[in-house]
């Protein structure tokens, strides 16, 4: 079932992952296929009940680089209902293995229809995963922590990390504020949720169906846009609560780039 | 006959209202996790969690405090069936709206059945609540006033369920609880205006067995006092299961 191939060259880590389904029939088949198209192979896995259908156990093995896309893979599985794992290097075939990898950091999440976690790809999913606690803790004063994500990622990473991170915050803001009431429509979700939301960062605006920010700091004349983070942070709060259609949030000016605000808008 | 007045305690008209306010904010913090329920048994969990506050406590409770706030210059008592009956009509069809209203995606149309079938649920609770009234007067009404009396059940129900899942935030579960408690208080004392109690001779069959308005008064404590731990109860657990979810 599982490639037993690319297990030479490069760092090798092992992964445990548990997820939880709604059933067990084809489970591991479906997973395991996910598993070997990442170039992981199973090494050992237990199935057993659990009061919203079954949990799987599944201790993986595979390089390293390609650790964070099955995450998200089986993560964002429809299969899967919740999913978290915890990693550690388990050998070497190369160069030396970097502390950060060499933590055993646990991460834990649902899919992305549940909660707007999206795969932004070529976001640098392990220091996003680690700097995440901390914005959640010292939310809404987050932006010293996206200011140093962005000189941690690499220069091909930072929008794909900030949009990562701004999914992930909004997706958590939506829970923890705005999960209660029925799905709306995209102007009524803006207005509703978007814009108190947005509040809580930064001074917005909701003109027509355009949010204009004033004074974003992470968007300074002549440096970089930080827009990607905003446009994950709308995707991220309305991925569950629009009636219908994927949230697409697109910024159509920046300060960064001489405009007076920042302005986004949604598709859906 | 002799037309008979009605006079009221402001003291208990107001704490009419803040019943009624009380079992709809209760019922609604119910209401708003139906959309979210993953299985069937949590979903009519909810239901029926939710129609049992907005029927016992808002809806039923607030009548008989609105009543003992009324005095018509005659002792009453009160049918045990058709109480009873009155009781689970409120909580019956307040689980239908909360259940009409509580679909995942907000519509006009649900939002029109829901506020209807509870709006006629608040009527249907009060006039069988009234038929359960044994006194030695005659009631009399005046159709026109009943008639607005359930429109205005049905209208500030339906603002009350829009709210409710529409907005969010503070007023989203204040404002609507608030507005529902205008659309029972609404209703109650509409239908009390239409009422005309005439002066009789006789007290009804059944009377000395029926449940006096003090006995009745205690039950309305322990309900009230029932919707002031599940409010706050749902309250504490909800703001915990917040503070825990992981970003």
């Amino acid at each position: 079932m599982v490639s037993q191939g690319l297990i030479s060259g490069g760092i090798m880590a092992e992964l445990e992952v548990r997820v939880i389904s709604e059933r067990r029939e084809g489970l591991l088949i479906e997973l395991g296929r996910v598993v070997s198209e990442h170039g992981h192979v199973l090494v050992r896995q237990r199935l057993s009940p659990d009061e919203r259908g079954a949990g799987l156990t599944m201790v993986l093995r595979g390089p390293e680089t390609s650790r964070s896309a099955l995450e998200v893979a089986l993560g964002a599985h429809p299969r899967v209902l919740h999913f978290e794992s915890s990693w550690g290097t388990a050998e070497k075939h190369g160069p030396p293995v970097p502390q950060e990898a060499a933590d055993a950091p646990v991460v834990a999440w649902a899919p992305s229809m549940a909660y707007g976690l999206g795969m932004p790809s070529g976001a640098d999913v392990a220091r996003v995963e680690r700097m995440l606690p901390s914005l959640a803790k010292d939310y809404p004063r987050i932006f010293p922590w996206l200011i140093n994500l962005e000189y941690a990622v690499t220069a091909e990473a930072r929008e794909a990390s900030l949009h990562l991170a701004g999914r992930r915050a909004g997706a958590w803001v939506f829970r923890r504020h705005f999960a209660l009431g029925a799905r709306l429509a995209p102007a009524d979700a803006l207005k509703r949720i978007v814009v108190p939301a947005l509040r809580e960062l930064v001074a917005v605006e909701l003109r027509g169906e355009q949010l204009h920010v004033r004074g974003c700091p992470l968007c300074q004349p002549g440096g970089l846009s930080g827009g990607r983070f905003f446009c994950g942070f709308i995707e991220g709060l309305l991925a569950d609560a629009l009636a219908m259609g994927e949230p697409s949030a697109n910024e159509v000016s920046c300060h960064c780039h001489g405009a007076q605000e920042c302005v986004f808008e949604l598709t859906a | 006959m002799q037309d008979m007045q009605q006079h009221y305690n402001y003291l208990l008209v107001g704490l009419s209202y803040v019943v009624a306010v009380l079992g709809s904010f209760t019922a609604l913090q119910f209401a708003l996790g139906i959309p979210l329920a993953r299985t069937p048994g949590q979903r009519w969990g909810s239901i029926l969690a939710a129609g049992t506050a907005m029927g016992g406590g808002a809806i039923w409770a607030m009548h008989f405090v609105a009543m003992l706030a009324c005095s018509m210059g005659a002792q009453a008592t009160y049918d045990v069936v058709l109480t009873a009956i009155s009781v689970l009509l409120a909580v019956v069809v307040s689980s239908l709206g909360l259940a009409i209203a509580g679909s995942l995606v907000f519509r006009w149309s649900n939002l029109l059945a829901a506020g209807t079938v509870m709006g006629l649920g608040v009527a249907g609770m009060h006039y069988l609540g009234m038929a359960a009234m044994l006194m030695s007067t005659q009631v009399t009404y005046d159709m026109r006033l009943v008639a607005l009396s359930v429109v205005i059940a049905i209208v500030a129900s339906m603002a009350a369920l829009w709210l409710a899942f529409n907005l969010r935030g503070r007023l989203q579960m204040l404002g609507s609880a608030l507005v529902m408690g205008i659309a029972v208080c609404g209703m109650h004392y509409t239908g009390m205006a239409a009422a005309t109690f005439n002066q009789g001779g006789t007290l009804p069959a059944g009377f000395e067995q029926g449940v006096r308005g003090d006995h009745l008064g205690g039950v309305i404590a322990i309900i009230v006092m029932a919707m002031l731990v599940l409010a706050l109860g749902i309250s504490i657990v909800r703001q915990y299961r917040r503070s825990v979810l992981s970003i």
